[in-house]
């Protein structure tokens, strides 16, 4: 422990590595991140994402009394829309007094308890592409109105109006599923690069000791390309004190940045890779991610799914699962369970055969949802389209991740058997790869927000919204749809 | 004395605690099966097991101790077989308070136009598959006690109040009547849940009269005002339900069916009513709408875009109580703005301070009650209602009838 331990501060920061093999280069490790002010966060871990600043679904005192969630991912896009009639206001947010219990204008205007520790970048993850691409003094983002341009300039006031306590700088990405070519990788490079420069240059104009640490992205490009970028956050602005972690795009480039620049090494990393399932997340911890955001959590519970995978795999993961645990949908999109023995990742919770299971959503849960509620509810919930239904499911699903990372942490300090590495690959061999599809209806697509890609839903929406059978959907919004079954005779 | 203020039955007991000096209003303590309730009462409608994205911890933390949920929906998801094994709705949205349900029957009704009333029930098309379905009395009996409601509505021929036809009008009272019998006869667990009649006669004042007597022959343990909240004038519901309120036992709760409006609330209290129940609060809250007592904003309107104030200043609702109070969120109008029709949070926000308004409306009525100062209590609530002093008639009207003149200075 005395060799490995390595702090990195910075004014509002505090990075404690507590066991991790910085020698050795890239690993898992274990360590606490704290800002002032905020509940310290044990990482590995996760933070939640949010939706326009909303942890979607979720009123700000049920984040307080019933999510394990210490920090939350906002975009700057979800903020800035441009009402035609009201082109030229001042984006509300920017104006919001700050309180005794709400000290940034960020947790004011979104409500956000003052305990949870705020990220802001530009854009939502996953976020929609754009046809109209980055220039050299500007990235286009995607507001609930359409796309907008968005400045160096415009960003980094926004950064300092509304002090989040981890900013993430623009960086040229091009959030396509393509590969840049090399010629448009190295411009990524070097734009992001000169947007560094006047990033670092323009905070340490501003007077007050800034409350917002930097984390600076890491390109998904590869290294070759980006050397000289990554050279300079290590050489001019680690000494500074300036930059306090990594916004790192590939997990991948872990290995290479370790052998390169060592001296990052000690920063805290925060993966935006959009890891689709826990398989995903534990081979990244293995990399050395310490903080996720994980878009996949607010989408699967719009899916109708309860998580119910845990670290490290149950003991008996050998045997067959429970007959309620079944994900299997009677739909057919998903075809027949095969007869393998593999745990599934999530529960369909619309399945008939948890119409009348008054188990919890998950068995061993005692989150909210599972300690008040059961099964049988939230099947109802999504077979009526009642928003209680999603909500739900976030508590559950936010729950279940966050005691995955509590696992996750507790194999890391464990010096026996089983290491974190046998449990990694107990968990590989005992669920299934991916999450199932979910036959329920997703909530009714209310905006912008769904022409992005959700994270670990593959192809988005059903039907779409609105109506059951037999009626038009359309009169009033108190679903007073009429279903398939009739009272009576 | 005590004896004299309260009634009791199997499942219920009534215990009057305070009477207006001037008008007809009361304030009464009504105990159910799931704890006791303070009346006057708005119960908010949790129509599928669920208000809007509540939960019931964030429902029952607004003061809400009675809800109501809606048997046609129930019957149909989960459906009856569903609610046997679970062991009832309150077991289903774990709800330790109490439930209303209605019979069905109006839903049917107003839901399905292609409803067609007989003696024996009423008839309809399955909106499924086209089959022609029938909803009895002793099957809507049958829903409730599935359900395990606290109170039970009967079955009754509703017919819209404003109908020309006296003929039918007649029938469907009469009816109403019969079926309250059959009801009673199908009600298969009197000792732990009520039934509650229901007086129809449309907006014939001496035919409501006449049903409240038969009706009140049955001695169910609660009565219920119903056929109103369908288009008729406000002074054609006023005068019905002070025809009726002048009728029941002092000893009885009565309650009138779907009205939600701030003003038919004080107005029906004044008038001798007790309980009420509407969508529209939460409703009009997934619309963008909070209500205030100043009136409803709408919070998707651009003023609100930067207005960094409660949704309602001096409210003391979860959204709005002051930031330095226990469980307090400090949302803003801004914030509501933000995501109205965009966030399901903002609903939920709006709908958790529509209940608390609505709740909290009665909570002051009855406080008045007690202190006898309903009346100013119903001045002071009009006045920041109409700053112009703009009284609606009907309101005026019906207010005089019982002792109280708005528009006296
Ligand atoms: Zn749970
Ligand atoms: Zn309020």
């Amino acid at each position: 422990m005395t060799a490995d331990t390595q702090n990195s501060d910075s004014a509002a920061m505090r990075f404690e590595i507590l066991k991790g093999a910085l020698k050795d280069g890239v690993a898992a490790r274990v360590g606490r991140l704290a800002f002032a002010g905020r509940q310290p966060m044990e990482t590995p871990n996760f933070i939640a994402t949010t939706s326009r600043g909303a942890i979607p679904h979720i009123t700000p005192d049920n984040v307080n009394k019933h999510l394990q969630t210490a920090g939350a991912y906002m975009a700057l896009e979800d903020f800035i829309e441009r009402p035609q009639q009201y082109a030229k206001r001042t984006p509300p947010i920017y104006e919001a007094p700050t309180t005794t219990k709400h000290t940034t204008r960020l947790h004011r205007f979104t409500a956000m308890p003052q305990s949870v520790t705020t990220v802001l970048a530009a854009r939502r993850i996953p976020a929609v592409p754009s046809p109209m691409g980055n220039t050299n003094a500007s990235i286009s983002v995607f507001t609930s109105t359409g796309f907008q341009v968005l400045t160096t300039k415009e960003y980094l006031s926004a950064v300092e109006a509304l002090t989040p306590d981890i900013a993430i700088p623009l960086a040229d990405l091009t959030h396509s599923t393509i590969t840049p070519n090399s010629k448009r990788a190295l411009r990524m490079a070097e734009r992001t690069d000169e947007w560094m420069v006047e990033w670092f240059s323009s905070l340490s104009e501003s007077t007050s000791p800034p409350r917002t640490s930097t984390f600076a992205p890491v390109l998904p490009i590869s290294y070759s390309i980006q050397w000289e970028y990554i050279s300079r956050l290590a050489e001019d602005y680690l000494p500074t004190g300036q930059l306090s972690g990594l916004a790192i795009y590939d997990p991948d480039l872990l290995p290479d940045l370790a052998e390169h620049c060592p001296d990052l090494l000690p920063l805290p990393r925060l993966s935006l890779s959009n890891p689709p399932t826990p398989h995903h997340i534990l081979r990244q911890i293995a990399l050395g991610v310490d903080v996720f955001a994980l878009p996949f959590i607010n989408a699967l519970s719009d899916a109708g799914l309860a998580l119910s995978f845990s670290f490290p795999p149950p003991a008996s993961s050998l045997s067959p699962p429970p007959p309620s645990s079944s994900s299997s949908s009677e739909t057919g999109t998903e075809g027949e369970r095969t007869t393998n023995k593999l745990l599934p990742l999530a529960i369909d919770l619309s399945h008939p055969s948890h119409a009348t299971s008054l188990a919890p959503l998950s068995p061993g849960c005692t989150c909210y949802a599972c300690t008040a509620h059961h099964r049988a509810f939230v099947h109802h919930l999504l077979a009526a389209r009642e928003m209680l239904g999603w909500m739900l499911l976030q508590v559950h699903n936010h729950a279940v991740v966050s005691s995955f990372f509590a696992g996750v942490r507790a194999a890391l300090l464990n010096d026996g058997e089983p290491t974190f590495d046998d449990a990694a690959r107990r968990f590989a061999l005992a669920y299934e790869p991916d999450f199932p599809e979910g036959a329920a209806e997703r909530p009714r697509a209310r905006g912008y927000q769904y022409k992005s890609v959700g994270g670990g839903e593959p192809k988005r929406n059903k039907p779409a919204w609105g109506k059951l059978e037999g009626e038009e959907g359309t009169k009033s919004d108190e679903s007073e749809q009429v279903g398939e079954k009739s009272v009576g005779a | 004395m005590a004896s004299n203020k309260t009634f009791t039955s199997p499942a219920l007991s009534f215990e009057l605690v305070a009477r207006c000096s001037v008008t007809r209003a009361r304030a009464s303590i009504l105990t159910l099966p799931h704890g006791s309730v303070n009346l006057p009462i708005f119960m908010p409608v949790a129509t599928q097991a669920s208000l809007k994205g509540l939960t019931p911890e964030q429902l029952e933390a607004t003061g809400c101790r009675l809800c109501l949920n809606n048997t046609y929906h129930l019957g149909l998801k989960p459906g009856q077989e569903v609610l046997d094994a679970v062991g009832g709705a309150h077991k289903l949205q774990g709800w330790n308070r109490n439930i209303l349900t209605d019979s069905g029957g109006f839903q049917m009704v107003s839901l399905l136009k292609l409803a067609n009333i007989t003696e024996e029930g009423v008839r309809f098309l399955s909106p499924h598959d086209g089959s022609p379905m029938l909803l009895t009395p002793e099957h809507s009996m049958s829903l409730q006690n599935s359900i395990g409601s606290d109170i039970m509505m009967q079955l009754d021929d509703v017919i819209v109040t404003t109908s020309p036809d006296k003929a039918r009008m007649r029938e469907a009272m009469e009816r109403s009547v019969r079926w309250l019998d059959r009801c009673i006869a199908a009600h298969k667990n009197p000792h732990t849940q009520n039934l509650f009649c229901i007086i129809q006669g449309g907006l014939d004042l001496d035919m409501r009269r006449e049903c409240c007597r038969e009706m009140l022959a049955r001695d169910t343990p609660g009565i219920a005002i119903g056929g109103l909240s369908g288009g008729e004038a406000k002074d054609d519901f006023c005068r019905v339900v002070a025809a009726c309120t002048e009728l029941l036992p002092d000893l009885k709760p009565r309650y009138v069916m779907g009205i939600g409006y701030p003003e038919d609330l004080i107005v029906s209290v004044a008038l001798g009513a007790d309980m009420f129940d509407c969508v529209w609060p939460t409703r009009t809250a997934r619309f963008g709408n909070a209500i205030t007592k100043h009136g409803v904003l709408n919070m998707k309107r651009e003023m609100y875009a930067a207005d960094f104030g409660p949704i309602e200043d001096g409210c003391g609702c979860p959204c709005c109580r002051p930031i330095e109070e226990e469980g307090a969120m400090g949302i803003t109008r801004a914030f509501v703005h933000h995501n109205a029709a965009k966030e399901t949070v903002a609903a939920h926000l709006l709908t958790l301070h529509n209940v608390w308004y609505q709740l909290d409306l009665m909570r002051g009525a009855r406080e008045a009650i007690i202190e006898d100062r309903f009346p100013g209590f119903v001045r002071g609530f009009f006045g920041n209602l109409y700053p112009d002093r703009n009284y609606p008639s009907w309101a005026v009207d019906a207010l005089k009838g019982v002792g109280i003149d708005l528009l006296e200075s």
